[in-house]
């Protein structure tokens, strides 16, 4: 068997202490993570913590200024045409050519790709009824958005990147959209990694969630784990509660006496009970959505 | 059962994406309860992973950790090359301890509160009991 770096268990992305500079700025601080086959990732950050960024040293468009970055096995900066091949990457800003149809713009792509898919391309042309007759010029920017995913799909890559995808698609586009990337990842070892500020398309499909900040992961792990591990907690005591509580993970406090509301990380459900002990309170606990946890991570 | 569910979409589940509880949770629970209220009978088939990751549009893993761990309480069984099932009847009844371990860290906090505001444990029963009773009502 070839050892391409995709064999079972050896992960399809690879970060270390990854860093990048620009402009004397440390735009990518200390990012480590791994991205295993059959995982859709989602990359969340603010505008200019670093998503684009990130995806650029990870598709080797620029190289990383301290730490490692690897696709398939091999670095990122150097990366073979072969593995190259295995990509499909959707930017935030599309290349399209004005000037062509999306007929042509199609057959242009399908001609540089040996292994072009064109029965996909067919039935996803119907699905997402993008027009190809017209020029591209003349196209939506939720039209111009399907026909750019479109490029990135017909190859059949085995790593799909998507900046910003799907953002200007109505909601029932967005829905056919997701279904779809749901439906690559799960055809073995396909691996899909896209950024969004989008919350509610995140907690929908993917499995693991990136969330930067400032450059730095400020979680890198599955969202099942995320959305357990951080919670609000409400404790009701019957005489004050202590000015500064101290209690461990806490992200942020409220407190008016002798009831205190915190967000807290490394929630374990044991840790309920612990607390009511400790503080002679009734101890309620509730999940955060992840629009939620985002911006209690930045409060 | 009237229905084959494999006709008919697989709408028996409620995910909420969005609440903050985790899908696979929300799945377990769900199970769970429709167990519990014998909706789903020992016996009954669940729509597979695939089918439910693409009729509510969610990732298929979490999917398969809550079959996964369902099946770990002896909630559900896995059948070779067929739908998971509902265990039969006597593997529920031996999941009750568990069940109520489940349920314990919200009954501390209840007590807890109960015994700030000095109710007594019957008052209390009968409380839940009454709960109980309205949302069994049809």
């Amino acid at each position: 068997m070839m050892n391409d770096g995709t064999a079972s268990g050896s992960p399809v992305v690879s970060l270390r202490e990854l860093g990048k500079v620009i402009g004397g700025k440390a735009v990518l601080r200390d990012i480590s993570a791994d991205i295993e086959a059959g995982s859709i990732v989602g990359l969340l950050g603010k505008n200019g913590a670093g998503k684009t960024s990130l995806i650029d040293v990870l598709l080797g468009f620029s190289p990383p200024s301290s730490g490692s970055c690897s696709v398939f096995g091999e670095r990122s900066f150097d990366l073979p045409a072969a593995a190259k091949r295995r990509i499909g990457f959707v930017p935030q800003q599309d290349e399209l050519l004005d000037s062509l149809t999306g007929a042509q713009q199609l057959a242009l792509n399908a001609a540089l790709h040996p292994a072009w898919d064109s029965s996909l391309i067919a039935r996803l042309v119907r699905e997402w009824e993008v027009p190809l007759d017209r020029r591209i010029q003349v196209l939506s920017g939720g039209e111009r958005q399907k026909l750019a995913t479109l490029l990135a799909l017909g190859h059949a890559p085995d790593l799909l990147v998507l900046d910003e995808p799907a953002s200007s698609l109505d909601p029932v586009a967005r829905r056919r959209f997701l279904g779809e990337l749901l439906d690559i990842a799960q055809s073995p070892n396909r691996t899909v990694l896209f950024s969004t500020h989008i919350v509610s398309d995140l907690e929908r499909i993917a499995n693991k969630v990136w969330i930067i900040r400032d450059g730095r992961f400020a979680w890198a792990g599955d969202l099942d784990m995320l959305q357990e591990s951080v919670v609000r907690v409400t404790l009701s005591a019957r005489d004050a509660l202590p000015q500064h509580l101290g209690i461990d993970g806490t992200v942020s406090a409220r407190s008016d006496g002798r009831r205190a509301q915190v967000v807290l990380t490394g929630w374990r459900d044991e840790r309920q009970r612990e607390l009511a002990d400790r503080f002679s309170a009734a101890v309620t606990v509730e999940h955060l959505g992840l629009e939620e946890i985002f911006l209690e991570l930045h409060s | 059962m009237d229905r084959d569910p494999h006709l008919s979409p697989p709408r028996i589940f409620t995910l909420e994406p969005a609440s903050g509880v985790p899908i696979y949770r929300q799945l377990m629970d769900q199970v769970r309860r429709l167990v519990a209220s014998g909706h789903l009978a020992p016996g009954a088939e669940l729509p597979s992973v695939r089918e439910v990751a693409t009729e509510y549009t969610v990732n298929p893993t979490t999917i398969s950790k809550a079959y996964g761990l369902l099946e770990l309480e002896g909630l559900v069984q896995r059948n070779r090359g067929k739908p998971m099932t509902i265990a039969p009847l006597r593997r529920n009844q031996q999941a009750l301890t568990h069940r109520l371990r489940q349920i314990e860290a919200q009954v501390d906090s209840l007590v807890l509160a109960a015994q700030q505001l000095d109710l007594r444990a019957a008052d209390l029963a009968t409380l839940i009991e009454q709960k109980m009773h309205e949302d069994e009502a049809p």
